[in-house]
C-alpha cells in the first residue's frame, strides 16, 4: 500500500451487530454470525434469524478460503485512497450458507469466476481488513 | 398473485409535468418540484390549491408539506413516500391510488425532484469518519473498494454473463443494444439531454471503461430536474378536460431474502442476476389481468444498461439469458418491445424513474415523440435492487 496522503475508508468496528467481524479479523480469523437456535449462518450479521425467528449473538470461525463469485476492475477514480486501477472481488466463503465477502486487489487482476481464493489480513491504521486473493498453488487448476 | 381487492383502473393519471433536464439547473429542488407539479396540474386542468395529497420519494430533499405550501394548497389531508430511491415511482403512484380509494385524499401530486448532477451526486463515498454501523452494513463494502453503484452493477453484469455462458463480448452486445435503443429515441426527443448526440455500436464500444465490463455509455446521465404526475379517481377524471390514463395495476415486491441496507447488500442475495422485479411481475400483471405479451410499450428503469437487461427477463418480456441477444431494432418503435421511448435514464435524463412514468402516460395519450401506434397497454418499472415496483397504464373503456 502506498496511499500515504488521503485518509483510507475505514469501517465502524464497534457496531453491536457487526463489530465482532472486525474483532475476529484482528485475531487473523474470518467469523460469521450463526443462529444459536437453528445454526443457520446469518449474513449480513444481525441478531434476529430470518430462518427460525430466534434472537442470538453467536459467531463462528470459518475457513479463510472461498470461491470467486464475481469481480470488476475499477478504472474510474472515485475515492482518493483507493487509486485505480484496482479489482473488487466477491468471494463465496467455504463451508457457509452462501456467505459472500468483498475484497480489493491492487491493479487489474487476471481472474476467473469459480477460482479458489484465500483471505489475508490487511492492517490499515488500527483496523484489520480481511482481503481476498487468488490461491497460487496446484489446486488452482482444479477450480 | 391477483389481489381480490384490487380494482383495475379505479384511479387515473390526469396530468403530467416536467422541468427541463440539465447538468446545472441553477434552482433549488423545491423550485424544480413546484415547476413540475404546476405543469402537471395545468395539464390536468386542476387548480393547485385543490391538491390535498402529495407523495414523494424517500430520497427527495423536498418534503410533501413544503411542496403543498409552494402550490398554495388549502389543506393537505394525506402525504406519503416510497423508495428506496429508484424503486419508488410506480410505488408512489400506488400510494396515491390507495389514498384516493380509501378516502384519505382526492387529488394527489406524485413527484421527484433532484439536482442529481450539480447537487448531491450519488455513489460518492463520504469524506468524514468511519463508514457503516446502525445496520446500513456499508462497513462490509466501502472499505473494500466497492464504493459506487456502477461497481455494484459491474459485478452483477459479470456474474450474469457467467451464469448464462456468455463471453464478455456477447454481454456487451446486449448492453450496447439497450444503450443504442434509448439513444435513438432520445435523438427524436427534444427534451432529452442527448437529443443531439447519436451513438453507433462502435461509439458505444469505444466509450471509456469505468468498471469492467461496464463502460461510460452503460451509465445513466446524472441530471438536474423534476417530474410530476397528478392522480385522481377515474370517475372524477372523466369530468376533467384532459385525457386521463387509468392505472390498471401497480405493485411492489421484494421477494424472500432481500437483505437489509440499500444497495451493496443485494450482492449477498441467493441470486444476484434475478431481482425483486421477478417477485413483482406476477402481481403487476395479475392485478391488471394482462400478460407480458399484451404490453405495447415499456419504460424500464435503466440506471445502468444491465439493470434494464435483467428486468426484461424478470418481467417475462424475454426468457432468462436471452436479453443479451436483443438488438436495437427489437427495442425500437415497430420492434417486438418498444422500450424507453423518451430515451430513458441513459439518454433522456435521470429523474429517478419519474420520467419513465410520465413517458408511459404519453404513450397511452398518443403524444410521445417516439409514439407507438395505438399503444393501449403501457408498462412502467421502477428499479431494483432494494426492492421493485411497476405499473401498467391503459385506456378508459
Ligand atoms: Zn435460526
Amino acid at each position: 500500500m502506498t496511499d500515504a496522503q488521503p485518509s483510507p475508508v475505514l469501517p465502524v468496528v464497534d457496531d453491536v451487530d457487526t463489530g465482532e467481524f472486525f474483532a475476529a479479523a484482528a485475531r487473523g480469523e474470518i467469523a460469521v454470525r450463526v443462529c444459536s437456535a437453528c445454526r443457520a449462518d446469518v449474513h449480513l450479521p444481525r441478531e434476529n434469524c430470518p430462518q427460525c425467528g430466534a434472537f442470538s449473538r453467536e459467531w463462528r470461525v470459518v475457513p479463510p478460503l472461498g470461491a470467486l463469485y464475481s469481480w470488476t476492475v475499477v478504472e474510474h477514480q472515485v475515492h482518493p485512497a483507493t487509486p485505480v486501477p484496482y479489482t473488487v472481488v466477491l468471494v463465496e466463503v467455504d463451508g457457509t450458507d452462501g456467505v459472500r465477502l468483498v475484497g480489493r486487489i491492487d491493479g487489474r487482476a487476471e481472474l476467473e469466476i469459480g477460482q479458489r481464493m484465500e483471505a489475508w489480513f490487511e492492517q490499515v491504521d488500527d483496523v484489520t481488513l480481511p482481503q481476498w486473493r487468488p490461491i497460487r498453488t496446484d489446486e488452482e487448476s482444479t477450480a | 398473485m391477483p389481489d381480490q381487492t384490487w380494482t383495475p383502473g379505479a384511479c387515473s393519471i390526469v396530468g403530467i409535468g416536467e422541468t427541463d433536464f440539465s447538468k446545472a439547473s441553477g434552482r433549488t429542488p423545491l423550485t424544480l418540484a413546484a415547476q413540475a407539479a404546476r405543469a402537471a396540474l395545468a395539464d390536468a386542468g386542476i387548480a393547485p390549491r385543490a391538491v390535498d395529497g402529495v407523495v414523494r420519494c424517500d430520497m427527495d430533499l423536498v418534503s410533501a408539506p413544503a411542496l403543498a405550501d409552494s402550490l398554495g394548497a388549502d389543506d393537505l389531508t394525506y402525504w406519503g413516500e416510497a423508495g428506496p430511491g429508484g424503486s419508488g415511482p410506480a410505488a408512489m403512484v400506488g400510494q396515491a391510488v390507495a389514498a384516493i380509494n380509501s378516502g384519505l385524499a382526492t387529488t394527489v401530486v406524485v413527484f421527484r425532484s433532484l439536482n442529481g448532477r450539480s447537487g448531491n451526486r450519488y455513489g460518492l463515498v463520504g469524506e468524514h469518519g468511519a463508514v457503516g454501523g446502525d445496520n446500513n452494513y456499508e462497513e462490509f463494502f466501502l472499505p473494500f473498494g466497492m464504493q459506487t453503484p456502477g461497481q455494484f452493477f459491474a459485478v452483477v453484469a459479470r456474474r450474469y454473463a457467467h451464469e448464462h455462458g456468455l463471453s464478455i463480448d456477447e454481454l456487451s452486445h446486449g448492453l450496447g443494444s439497450i444503450a443504442m435503443a434509448g439513444r435513438a429515441h432520445a435523438n427524436n426527443n427534444p427534451a432529452a439531454q442527448f437529443h443531439q448526440r447519436t451513438m453507433s455500436r462502435e461509439d458505444y464500444l469505444a466509450s471509456r471503461m469505468l468498471s469492467s465490463p461496464l463502460r461510460l455509455f452503460d451509465y445513466c446521465l446524472e441530471t438536474d430536474g423534476a417530474a410530476a404526475v397528478v392522480v385522481t379517481s377515474t370517475q372524477r377524471a372523466r369530468d376533467l378536460a384532459g385525457v386521463h390514463v387509468p392505472v390498471l395495476s401497480v405493485a411492489q415486491g421484494t421477494g424472500r431474502g432481500v437483505q437489509p441496507g440499500q444497495m451493496f447488500p443485494a450482492l449477498l442475495r441467493k441470486s444476484i442476476t434475478t431481482w425483486p422485479s421477478a417477485a413483482t411481475a406476477p402481481t403487476v400483471f395479475g392485478r391488471a389481468g394482462v400478460t407480458a405479451g399484451d404490453v405495447d410499450v415499456a419504460q424500464i428503469y435503466d440506471c445502468f444498461t444491465i439493470t434494464a437487461l435483467i428486468q426484461l427477463e424478470d418481467y417475462g418480456f424475454m426468457a432468462p439469458g436471452r436479453a443479451a441477444y436483443v438488438t436495437p431494432e427489437d427495442l425500437s418503435v415497430g420492434g417486438r418491445l418498444p422500450f424507453n421511448t423518451s430515451g430513458g435514464h441513459l439518454s433522456e435524463g435521470y429523474i429517478h424513474g419519474m420520467n419513465h412514468v410520465v413517458e408511459g402516460v404519453r404513450q397511452v395519450r398518443g403524444t410521445s415523440t417516439n409514439q407507438v401506434d395505438g399503444a393501449e397497454i403501457s408498462f412502467v418499472s421502477s428499479a431494483p435492487p432494494p426492492g421493485a415496483s411497476a405499473m401498467i397504464l391503459g385506456v378508459d373503456r
